[in-house]
């Protein structure tokens, strides 16, 4: 089943079918100043975000739309905007919840960046590797790549259904910059006519 | 499964194009820079000088052409005098900037508030974005991130003789604060399944 019939297939079961537009959809969420926690919930807080920080209003799709979750990515800035591995090299989960239901329980992100170089497909081979740099990494010179996990469930968030992701840890520092969390997969935005 | 050949056809049966079946079938791409600075791309393409800013002589393709969008790619092109030569935008706006963007087609928004992070986007993960930024010494390699959205499961029709463009704001992802384009200006392509025009008859 391919990301277009489960996304039908879900809408359908929900009593929610779309003929909206299709079209690739990323959401994404940031927390400022995360400091030292042991979890980060995004797409729970919107408060003072601006529209380069997040792009939804609240933590639901609106009515006639939807998505298919297929790609996560975590990023950790410095305050000067320098790319962090995401809370240092330690083991780390994350969980996606809809609605009442987690859909991703404690799925460790920590494989598919950092020195371990045992992502879990090969597409992300290069998270595995930190640049040797003689000179010292800065917002323009990028020695690490974001953490990103590419899921082989299509996962879906309905519309207007609340969602949330939950990264869970030990006392990590996320420093006082800002971590951003990204959710990529097909979906359907509202359309009043056909579709492109 | 849907292919972008399937996309194509089911698109322009449902908007009555008859003859778009018995086109060419290639790949394409188009492009153009936002030299306004106006947050627009594709929309002044007409003022633009084609090959050095943009392919395109027009925002729309011709009668019976057409472009099924599967990536969306954004760059740095450096201004006049110096030489229109492209780069990649981190090397200039940082890890830490996002472009927002629409893609609009006809008076339709078919991507909305879609980000490309400057760290790198989602699913544009790829070895070959490695350089070594101090020439001629060893071991002095970074990354330079993909700005690209690929497409999820199908493309997106742009079709013959309606106009597109692409609307986009650039930001700090850490501050929120919009980032003017002050220096050098910001192209942007889009890539996938085209039709070119094929006659069939005798002309």
């Amino acid at each position: 089943m391919n990301q277009i019939t489960k996304l039908g297939y879900v809408d359908n079961k929900l009593g929610a079918p779309s003929d909206g537009q299709q079209t690739t959809r990323i959401l994404f969420n940031t927390i400022e100043a995360p400091g030292t926690t042991s979890q980060l919930s995004f797409f729970k807080n919107f408060q003072g975000l601006t529209n380069g920080q997040t792009n939804l209003t609240n933590n639901k799709l609106d009515s006639m739309e939807s998505m298919v979750i297929k790609t996560i990515m975590l990023t950790q800035f410095e305050t000067n905007g320098t790319l962090q591995n995401f809370g240092g090299l330690v083991q780390q989960t994350v969980s996606i919840i809809v609605g009442n239901q987690t859909v991703v329980k404690n799925l460790p992100i920590h494989f598919n960046y950092g020195s371990t170089g045992q992502s879990y497909d090969r597409l992300h081979t290069n998270g595995g590797v930190t640049c040797d740099v003689i000179t010292t990494p800065s917002a323009t010179l990028q020695v690490h790549m974001p953490c990103e996990i590419r899921l082989l469930t299509d996962i879906v968030i309905p519309p207007q259904v609340s969602f949330e992701v939950r990264v869970e840890s030990t006392n990590v520092n996320y420093g006082t910059g800002a971590v951003v969390c990204a959710l990529s997969g097909y979906g359907k935005i509202f359309s009043a006519g056909n579709t492109f | 499964m849907m292919t972008a050949q399937d996309k194509i056809l089911y698109v322009a049966n449902k908007l009555g194009l008859t003859s778009l079946k018995n086109m060419q079938a290639s790949t394409g791409a188009v492009y153009d820079v936002d030299t306004e600075r106006n947050g627009q791309i594709f929309s002044s393409a007409t003022r633009h000088v084609n090959p050095r800013i943009t392919n395109i002589n027009n925002n729309q393709f011709e009668v019976n052409e057409a472009l099924l969008i599967e990536t969306v790619g954004f760059y740095g092109v450096t201004s006049a005098p110096s030489g229109f030569s492209t780069y990649n935008l981190q090397q200039v706006y940082g890890s830490n900037f996002v472009i927002v963007y629409d893609l609009i087609i006809g008076n339709k928004r078919v991507q909305k508030d879609t980000p490309v992070f400057g760290s790198g986007s989602p699913y544009c993960f790829a070895t070959n974005g490695m350089f070594t930024n101090v020439p001629d010494v060893d071991n002095t390699l970074q990354f330079a991130p993909r700005h690209q959205v690929y497409s999820e499961a199908v493309g997106i029709l742009i079709p013959p003789q309606v106009e597109f463009y692409v609307e986009y704001r650039i930001f700090d992802v850490v501050t929120g604060a919009q980032i003017p384009v002050t220096s050098d200006d910001i192209g942007c392509y889009l890539y996938g399944t085209k039709v070119l025009l094929n006659f069939n008859t005798s002309i």
